[in-house]
């Protein structure tokens, strides 16, 4: 039912690929995790991807052929289009509680076992209206205020959460990474059989929040503003250069042009959609839709198409928004099925500690946990006093990635010593709390695109990195301590430094790796940066060695953006012909079970070379109020995905 | 003229006493520092401070012998080496013990590649870099990780969340505390005393530039030029850190020399030394300086406490040393994670506590011991 998925900032994560992944275990600065990329910090990783990718190409002016012609040699098949909560009620209709919610309640998540019979048991949407409060207010936790209540402005996972609620989008995809047009608005959604066209109609029972109708010509408004050079967006902007026009042919039908047949090209069919009548001639005075005073009017109280509208913003404290009667109703009609809350108040508390408390006295309704958190502050009776807590894995994967253009790691022998050097064990086990799960490559090992026969772990054994150090000549010739080589006339020592966002954990794990290459005569300098810093440094390929995290795209055509020659997230400079190969191929070939042979033989490649020594999977960790019930974890984390947070609904107390 | 007093004869050497049998034979006066130092004595919580410094200093120095995994002294395979000066510089750990592939690990490799060997190891088995694993030490559990880590036989202190043992860390944090106190405010003083003395002592339109001078760095906020250098500077080092609070805490210290020296330059010593001809450098260093330096130790002083705290807050917000450097404000932050590990704030914070009220003490003593305005109203 409600906005399923939103609206750019989906798009970004989703297509763009994989979000860098600012956060990711303890501490507090840290736990601004996100749902879509499962990380944090992304406002500034959205951000300033963003300014970086500013070479879009703008759009340029397009005489759409007539309707009738388009439908004629079209040859349209039908794509699906749902409502994410019946997808939902289909899935949960054919499995059976583990446990009762009593009996759910009363556990503690110890195990794994209790672990999936809380998710089974308060998982579960009711199975009739009545169990449901509708009426009461949900307090939700964000670690960071929103920047703009304008979806096409917004670019954090925070802004995300919100404007979900409050924007509509057209498209979202479930918890397999399935893509669908939203029935909520869409009637129906086809595609034509070269691939290059999308034909979408929308609903005609839909109205902004100042009761103006929803149309055609909004979406495509949207579109027009989003490829306008002018407004300062570029992060709702990524994959967007590849839709080539957008026509709407009359208030509800829309033909979407692409540019090339590529199997992809729906994970571009979504952005935020802001309403025509409303920014339509305000724009040309103030194309930032920042400045004027009547943006700034807008920006206070947003004219909204989701199911919930703005109603108080406290900078740095909270956002209010408030359930809109006119969404699931029109003209005396219900039409949509009716949000769950009346009223969700965002709180903003930005250090952990204090959320954690917010979250025992019943403050906030839901908060994610770094793993330190769920093993002590979250696991003692005052806790399960007003919460309990479910996790969720995450295809979110941490790594330290070597730069190929450092003397040091130009050299596949030398990546895979560095990889045999790391203490794994006390890396997952101590560091991180032993909740996370070793990471073998670029898929998760349940994914379509896993490898058929699993791989073996490197394991940390210093023998094999001497030998491969040696082979690779890299000896301590003048018996100081330190590994050195001679490379074009001139001895280098074997000392580099490796960058990682300043937060405890990734420190820590940066100088567990400083630690153990200090056993075998290698230095290791741990150099903790400002994120923006460490983007600019990455971005220019002016590091030895980083430690970061990727967030997973709904689609494994992301990874091009990491791994190909000369992408602009493929920091280490990592290029390999056959891996470029792959990816050129894999692009165009529409049978999707050969598309995906594709990316599991570039994954196989880039194991064996080892750009990136990958570390773990870090899982979602959360915790809910015990009254809320309905929550489910996909790859992308209890709320990146169709339904989400439109599933979460409170119990009747 | 109250300021008198203070003078000391630039030559240092009391006027001979006249000898005679008239006359009887009087003691040497004491000097001034020697008069100073006297009064000190007499303040019990000065002493006390300057005791705990002391302390902490034979702490810092000795650092290695007190917690630490490589022995202080060794003998292997014939030879004596001395593994632990590593923790002052890596350099100083022998390369010998690379070579034979100790990996860091000297406890079992001793007995295994030199049965012959022995080694006098530092008070407590524990290092301030990384968590002592199970069985490193025949018979010894390894560190307690997590939130489990409380005080114990093993740990004194207690563990963090990586298992690495606190006092470890503090012994070793110690270094960084007094390092960062006595360096950055060494340069401050060099700079403050020099720009004041020189402004001081010309006055005019020398003045007038430094004066400004001063103003202008006096605007500088020490924590954000600080913050904004981290950016910058690609391998931020702890000597990075002094030099900029160096850099920027010189303007009180140059300010009351520049008053010391205004005054003092208008003193008879002063003109009769002009008047027989000496040159302006040699009466500002050998004349008006010893006596300025009494006014000037005591800001140094409280510079000090200051430096520290300044370390400890960036390293609390986590831009003070490089990691895995130990230091105090490092092991707060550490705690401020999760208040149930009390240990990781008790213990450092007192530390801290300790150190600058310490340096407040000794400051304010001397300020007592060498003015003559206060001289009689502390006990």
């Amino acid at each position: 039912m409600m906005l399923p998925w939103r609206p750019r900032q989906a798009t970004l994560c989703v297509l763009a690929c994989f979000l860098l992944i600012l956060s990711g275990c303890p501490s507090p600065p840290d736990d601004k995790s996100g749902p879509a990329d499962g990380d944090s910090g992304s406002e500034a990783t959205s951000n300033e991807e963003a300014k970086n990718e500013e070479s879009f190409a703008p759009l340029e002016p397009y005489d759409p052929p007539p309707l009738a012609e388009i439908d004629a040699e079209a040859d349209w098949f039908d794509r699906p289009v749902h409502i994410a909560l019946d997808l939902l009620r289909e899935k949960q209709a054919n499995e059976q509680p583990l446990a009762t919610v009593q009996e759910a309640l009363a556990i503690k998540n110890d195990s794994t076992d209790d672990n999936e019979k809380i998710l089974s048991a308060l998982g579960r949407l009711y199975d009739s209206p009545g169990e449901a409060n509708f009426d009461t207010e949900l307090n939700r936790h964000i670690p960071a205020d929103i920047k703009s209540t304008n979806p096409i402005l917004s670019s954090s996972t925070y802004e995300g959460y919100v404007i979900g609620l409050t924007g509509l989008g057209l498209f979202s995809f479930d918890w397999n990474l399935e893509p669908f047009a939203v029935g909520e608005y869409v009637v129906s959604w086809q595609t034509s059989k070269d691939l290059l066209r999308d034909k979408v109609v929308i609903r005609d029972d839909l109205t902004w929040s100042d009761g103006h109708p929803v149309t055609a010509h909004d979406i495509v408004f949207s579109f027009q503003t989003i490829m306008n050079p002018e407004v300062n967006i570029p992060a709702v902007r990524t994959g967007m250069d590849k839709v080539r026009w957008i026509e709407a042919y009359d208030d509800h039908t829309l033909i979407y042009f692409h540019k090339e047949a590529l199997a992809t090209n729906v994970w571009n069919l979504n952005f935020p959609i802001i309403p025509k009548h409303i920014y339509e001639e305000s724009m040309k005075e103030d194309p930032t839709l920042v400045d004027s005073d009547y943006h700034l009017a807008q920006e206070a109280n947003p004219v909204c198409g989701g199911p919930y509208k703005f109603v108080k913003r406290i900078k740095g404290q909270e956002v209010v928004i408030e359930r809109r009667d006119d969404w699931s109703m029109h003209n005396g009609k219900q039409v949509r099925e009716k949000p769950h809350f009346k009223r969700i108040r965002f709180r903003v508390i930005e250090d952990s500690n204090t959320a954690m408390l917010a979250l025992k006295n019943g403050t906030i309704e839901d908060m994610e946990f770094q793993p330190s958190q769920w093993t002590t502050q979250a696991a003692g009776d005052d806790y399960y006093k007003t919460n309990t807590k479910v996790r969720g894995v995450q295809w979110v994967y941490y790594y330290f990635g070597w730069n190929m253009q450092r003397p040091y790691f130009r050299d596949v022998r030398v990546r895979k010593a560095m990889s045999y050097v790391v203490d794994y064990d006390h890396i997952i086990d101590t560091l991180c709390y032993g909740l996370y799960e070793r990471c073998h490559g670029e898929f998760y090992p349940t994914s379509k695109m896993a490898p058929d026969v699993p791989r073996t772990p490197y394991v940390q054994d210093f023998d094999k990195a001497e030998d491969l150090l040696e082979e690779a000549g890299w000896t301590d010739s003048d018996g100081d301590g330190i590994r050195d080589k001679t490379i074009k006339g001139r001895k280098v020592d074997f000392e580099f430094t490796v960058i990682c966002f300043n937060q405890q954990l990734r420190i820590d794990i940066c100088s567990s790796l400083a630690e153990s290459l200090d056993r075998i005569g290698v230095v290791c300098h741990v150099q903790p940066t400002e994120f923006t810093v460490m983007q600019q440094l990455s971005r220019d390929h002016d590091f030895d060695a980083a430690f970061g995290g990727w967030g997973t795209g709904a689609d494994p055509s992301t990874l091009e953006n990491l791994w190909k020659t000369g992408e602009n997230r493929n920091y280490g400079v990592y290029s390999n012909k056959e891996v470029d190969r792959l990816f050129a191929e894999a692009k165009y070939e529409l049978d999707n079970d050969k598309r995906l042979e594709y990316y599991r033989n570039i994954d196989g490649i880039l194991w064996e070379e080892q750009p990136y020594t990958w570390l773990y999977f870090r899982s979602a960790f959360y915790g809910f109020n015990r009254r809320l019930r309905g929550y489910m974890f996909s790859p992308r984390g209890p709320y990146g995905y169709g339904p989400g947070f439109d599933s979460i609904w409170a119990a009747e107390q | 003229m109250t300021g008198e007093e203070n003078v000391v004869d630039p030559e240092g050497e009391p006027a001979p006493t006249p000898a005679g049998p008239l006359h009887a034979v009087i003691p040497k006066s004491p000097g001034f520092w020697k008069e100073a130092w006297q009064r000190f004595r007499g303040r019990k919580l000065a002493m006390a401070a300057l005791a705990f410094v002391a302390l902490l200093a034979m702490v810092a120095l000795f650092s290695p012998a007190i917690a630490g995994t490589k022995p202080v002294v060794v003998r292997y395979k014939g030879r004596i080496y001395f593994p632990a000066m590593a923790y002052f510089n890596r350099h100083w750990e022998n390369p010998v013990f690379a070579n034979d592939k100790f990996r860091k690990r000297y406890p079992k490799n001793l007995e295994d590649k030199d049965p012959e060997s022995w080694a006098i190891w530092p008070l407590s088995f524990n290092d301030p870099y990384r968590r002592v694993q199970g069985n490193e030490w025949a018979g010894r559990p390894g560190n307690p990780t997590q939130d489990k880590g409380r005080p114990s036989r093993l740990n004194w202190f207690g563990t963090d969340q990586r298992g690495v043992d606190v006092f470890a860390q503090m012994v070793h944090g110690a270094r960084i505390a007094l390092l960062v106190g006595f360096v950055s405010m060494g340069i401050a003083s060099a700079i403050g005393i020099i720009v004041g003395a020189l402004a001081g002592y010309f006055g005019g339109w020398v003045d007038t530039l430094l004066s400004r001078l001063i103003e202008v760095v006096l605007c500088i906020p020490t924590l954000v030029l600080i913050l904004a250098l981290l950016a910058i500077i690609e391998q931020v080092t702890i000597w990075h850190m002094m030099t900029v609070i160096g850099a920027t805490r010189w303007t009180s210290i140059a300010r009351l020399t520049r008053a010391e020296f205004l005054k003092l330059k208008q003193m008879d010593f002063v003109a009769a030394a002009r008047a027989t001809g000496i040159g302006p450098i040699r009466i500002m260093v050998r004349y008006l300086l010893p006596n300025a330096l009494a006014p000037v130790l005591v800001p140094i002083t409280f510079g000090i406490a200051a430096a520290i705290l300044i370390e400890s807050g960036l390293s609390f917000l986590g831009f003070g040393a490089p990691p895995p450097n130990p230091s105090w404000g490092t092991l707060l932050s550490a705690g401020r994670s999760n208040y149930e590990l009390w240990w990781l704030i008790v213990f450092p914070g007192t530390a801290i506590f300790l150190a600058v009220l310490a340096y407040n003490l000794i400051g304010e003593g001397l300020q007592e011991a060498t003015d003559p305005r206060l001289r009689d109203t502390g006990d």
